[in-house]
């Protein structure tokens, strides 16, 4: 067995790409990570002689789970926001950067749904089709420079879009569930 | 040629090490990259030490199915980073 002190070094790499995939907090840097953790595994498994379990690994485990995982985690990690057309409200780019940067420490992306007219934006806030709403202000009702109004579902959300940035353009409705549960 | 052996493994410990510490994402794809293709090498390596065709013959798969997975991985992130 001494001959075979290689097969000891290549055994830790296991422990030490596992640790690296459990301390990642970005999604999609994990699904990179498991790829290596994938890669290292079979050739562990190779090693060992059982050459069946390495290409299960390296064809399952690796190629097809971080196929699989990676267009689930890119339907199901995104704010869908809802806007008007684009003839009706253009959305300035301050306010989509603003947005993506405040969604960016939770790893979400930025969805854009065009709906029709503001009552069907509302309906669909109500019928969980969106996740937050954007309107803009009429020049009339304007109090300050902000020259948006955004409204989202739950006060989760609220929370993460309550960035300074996002703050200067837009005014922060209460949360569909606040206004709901008040008398 | 335990020594190649052991070489290659302080090589492989390169792109982990940088996989680990690159916060950019393609960074990170480039280390998997590298990882994906020292690890199939070294499974061929261990086949021809042995002179087991068995563990060669899946090295080779291996090496291109690994290519494969990577392609598609890179596919979805660049359409992630458009849209």
């Amino acid at each position: 067995m001494t001959d075979e002190i290689y097969v000891f070094a290549i055994m830790l790499l296991l422990p030490l790409s596992a640790g690296m995939l459990v301390a990642q907090t970005n999604p999609y840097h994990a699904l990179i990570i498991r790829g290596i953790l994938g890669a290292i595994a079979a050739l562990v498994y190779a090693l060992f002689g059982a050459a069946d379990v390495a290409l299960t690994e390296a064809l399952v485990g690796t190629m097809l789970s971080i196929t699989l995982y990676a267009v689930a985690v890119r339907s199901s990690m995104s704010l869908r926001l809802g806007v008007l057309e684009p003839e009706a409200m253009p959305l300035s780019a301050e306010l989509t950067q603003a947005l993506r940067q405040a969604l960016q420490p939770a790893h979400l992306r930025l969805e854009l749904l065009p709906y029709g007219d503001p009552t069907a934006l509302q309906q669909a806030l109500g019928e969980k089709e969106i996740h937050a709403l954007c309107l803009p202000i009429p020049v009339s009702d304007r109090t300050d420079k902000r020259n948006y109004r955004l409204q989202t579902r739950t006060p989760r959300l609220q929370q993460l879009l309550n960035t300074e940035s996002l703050q200067a353009i837009a005014h922060l409705d209460e949360t569909l569930q606040h206004s709901e549960s008040q008398p | 040629m335990n020594g190649i052996l052991i070489a290659m493994i302080g090589a492989l410990l390169l792109p982990i090490y940088e996989a680990w510490q690159d916060e950019d994402i393609w960074q990170k794809m480039l280390a998997f990259a590298s990882i994906a293709t020292k690890t199939s090498i070294m499974i061929l390596v261990v086949s021809v030490l042995r002179d087991d065709w068995m563990i060669g013959v899946v090295g080779v798969l291996i090496l291109s199915v690994g290519n494969a997975a990577l392609m598609l991985l890179a596919h979805i992130l660049r359409r992630l980073n458009e849209g």
